[in-house]
């Protein structure tokens, strides 16, 4: 083991780098774009559900009501209609997701002691928004109902059940909030995985691979001098991931660097193993690449990075515990919104460890097998 | 790193004679079934320039590469500046030069921070690498466009630059494989100049080409077949010794009706291309001349003249993978 070389080789890695033009703007964009992407878009809440208000009523009630969809944030209301038959074009056209129906006579009824249905009509095209908004409106009309109840000093405090939900750790619900810990852990994967073993595999292809071998340059020695400018970039980004998210999209931080930054060093352990075998198995920088997003579309999907695991099929749920991301998401979640420690959290490190030992000790046996044959 | 250890369980070569550069003793290669290299056995005296040619896929690169002590033999052995390239390669790598017909330089890095990668690789300090990086950008013409990108240089600097990186170190050794593939034949001769300048000065060459007019220039040869070795010697031994055919020259106006009607003909032994001409063997029968004309005369195409010549090396090369083949019955 010689620091000189390990030293040069680095050296040689950061120069080829800085002059790679495809790869560089790959190394800063993708972390830029990742968060805009699933800080904006993807995390987005749901808000501004284009609404349409059918008030047949033309009373202070009926107003009152429309005024608290449209103060609760949720709710934007994008046209007044006159008839019920001009919902449904509306929604059809798309300018509206929700229909509230306010029936004719509705404050004379209700002061009359009648129970007076309101109608409220979603669109269930797109699944999410709807579930969304068909909660929020009924929690607005509840929210609405005990003001008025409360106004007449009656239920209230009498006897009734009143279900009250309190989220705890996350209040406000923010899916940005769980985005931005799986970011920093889907980004350290990528560059320690994807971005290094295209650049074993350019080295192969232009033959500076075999030609460093007939060097005193020792298998060991060219592993260290690879991996550590790629750890080191992983480093940059992850923590400029962590910032941004903190200081830009308000994202709490409960956890313990320690924990965390553990969690993450052995998440990079199974990165870097991954990366050395897709560089074993690909011939050309293309297959990489294939090879990278054969990995990655099932990290995606199955780790619980974008959609919870909890609402997969029973069937699919055991293949997750086969995908490491799975751990760290557990990990990097907990730990940053709830503060959760060891105690809790000792069984994912488990599988992290075993993963890390596993999948870095078959990259590294591997490689030095093939760089010997 | 013992991690990185090989295990080796084959016995070390005998130790080699003085003056011998490279002794291979029975070394063998297989990858699962294939065997590349066939227990070879062959030495390589210090200060030659010695010639490895073969066909495409008979063993070249991976004799090669055993010798580098990148890959490890399956069997037998060999040593290099006395040295087990089994057991002792990193002490081998130090010591020799390698390049390669892809010469494998950083492209994207400069003239300058390749030389100062591979000076430092093999840890040269500060005065010594100023006057090696001198000599070098002197013997590669690279004086002023050291700070350019290898991947600007065009084909014969990129070759000179990946030989100087190659002898940075002043290794006693050097590995070249197929270093003019590719180039341009004026190219090709100013760098075997270098070639033989670096002999002069007492370095011993390990060449492999297809260029038979290259071999020729080689003080001795190996003509390795299938992963064996099928003749060795100095260029002029081994026309001598393997060499007892007749070899005509045979101009025509139809190369492609004459090559045609001549392979078909059954008096004669061997027909190939050489350049623009038609090279034929005529076996060691005698009346050569008079068969081929009758031959001539029964393919009946006008224009075309037959001229007895020497021998060359293409000439022995052609006719000893030719009999190997139909000694083995390969195609």
């Amino acid at each position: 083991m010689n620091l000189r070389r390990i030293g040069l080789l680095m050296w040689k890695e950061v120069l080829q780098l800085s002059r790679d033009k495809m790869m560089l703007p790959l190394i800063f964009l993708m972390p830029v774009m990742q968060l805009i992407m699933f800080g904006y878009v993807v995390g987005a809440d749901v808000t501004n559900i284009r609404t349409v208000i059918v008030d047949q009523d033309h009373t202070v009630m009926s107003r009152d009501i429309t005024e608290a969809f449209s103060a609760s944030g949720y709710f934007k209301i994008v046209d007044r209609l006159d008839s019920e038959d001009d919902v449904q074009p509306a929604i059809d056209e798309g300018t509206a997701m929700v229909a509230v129906l306010l029936p004719p006579g509705m404050e004379r009824d209700i002061a009359s002691g009648e129970q007076v249905p309101l109608e409220v009509i979603v669109d269930g095209s797109d699944s999410k928004t709807a579930s969304v908004a068909s909660g929020y409106a009924a929690q607005v009309v509840a929210s609405y109902e005990r003001e008025r109840l409360t106004a007449l000093g009656a239920v209230p405090d009498g006897p009734g059940i009143d279900a009250r939900v309190r989220v705890l750790f996350n209040p406000s619900l923010r899916s940005v909030n769980a985005m931005i810990p799986g970011l920093v852990a889907m980004i350290l994967m990528l560059s320690v995985s994807a971005i290094m073993s295209q650049a074993v595999v350019r080295e192969r292809e232009r033959g500076t691979l075999e030609q460093l071998f007939v060097t005193p340059i020792g298998r060991a020695e060219y592993v260290i001098g690879k991996v550590v400018p790629y750890v080191g970039i992983a480093i940059i980004q992850t923590l400029s991931v962590m910032v941004v998210g903190v200081l830009w999209f308000q994202v709490p931080f409960y956890g313990t660097a320690w924990i965390m930054a553990l969690g993450l060093l052995l998440f990079l352990f199974t990165g870097i193993g991954q990366g050395l075998i897709i560089s074993m198995i690909s011939n050309t920088r293309h297959q990489a690449q294939q090879t990278t997003m054969f990995i990655l579309i099932p990290t995606m999907v199955l780790s619980g990075f974008i959609f919870p695991i909890e609402s997969m099929p029973a069937a699919i749920q055991p293949l997750t515990y086969f995908i490491p991301m799975r751990y760290i998401l557990v990990i990097a979640r907990s730990n940053a919104m709830k503060g959760a420690g060891m105690s809790a959290l000792w069984p994912q490190f488990v599988a992290m460890a075993v993963f890390a030992i596993v999948v870095f000790g078959f990259g590294i046996s591997r490689f030095r097998k093939q760089l010997a044959d | 790193m013992s991690f990185f250890k090989r295990k080796i369980e084959l016995e070390p070569p005998a130790p080699s004679a003085p003056g011998v550069a490279v002794s291979v003793q029975g070394l063998s290669k297989r990858f699962g079934d294939f065997v590349a290299v066939d227990g070879v056995s062959f030495e390589v005296g210090a200060g030659e320039i010695f010639g490895f040619l073969g066909p495409n896929g008979s063993g070249k690169t991976t004799t090669i590469r055993m010798l580098c002590g990148t890959i490890a033999p399956s069997g037998g052995g060999a040593r290099v500046l006395g040295l087990d390239v089994a057991g002792d390669a990193e002490a081998v790598r130090a010591r020799i030069g390698y390049m390669s017909q892809k010469f494998s330089l950083f492209e994207d890095l400069t003239v300058d921070e390749n030389l100062r990668f591979y000076g430092g690789v093999y840890g040269l300090d500060g005065e010594r690498f100023a006057a090696r990086r001198e000599y070098i950008l002197k013997m590669a013409d690279l004086v002023g466009r050291e700070g350019e990108l290898a991947r600007n240089l065009s084909v014969g600097w990129k070759q000179r630059l990946a030989l100087g990186c190659a002898i940075i170190h002043e290794p006693e050794l050097v590995f070249l494989d197929e270093p003019t593939s590719g180039v341009d034949p004026l190219a090709r001769k100013d760098f075997w100049e270098l070639l033989y300048e670096l002999a002069a000065s007492g370095v011993t060459l390990f060449v492999t080409t297809h260029y038979m007019d290259e071999a020729a220039n080689c003080s001795r040869l190996a003509f390795i077949y299938r992963g064996d070795i099928i003749a060795i010697g100095t260029p002029e031994d081994i026309r001598v010794r393997e060499m007892h055919d007749e070899i005509f020259e045979v101009e025509s106006s139809d190369v492609d009706a004459i090559l045609t009607a001549l392979e078909a003909d059954e008096d004669v032994q061997e027909v190939y291309l050489s350049g623009a001409l038609l090279h034929v063997n005529m076996g060691s029968g005698g009346n050569a001349a008079e068969r081929l004309d009758a031959a001539i005369v029964r393919a009946d195409l006008p224009g075309t003249s037959a001229t007895s010549i020497e021998p060359s090396i293409e000439d022995v090369f052609v006719h000893l993978v030719t009999r190997e083949r139909s000694e083995r019955g390969v195609i």
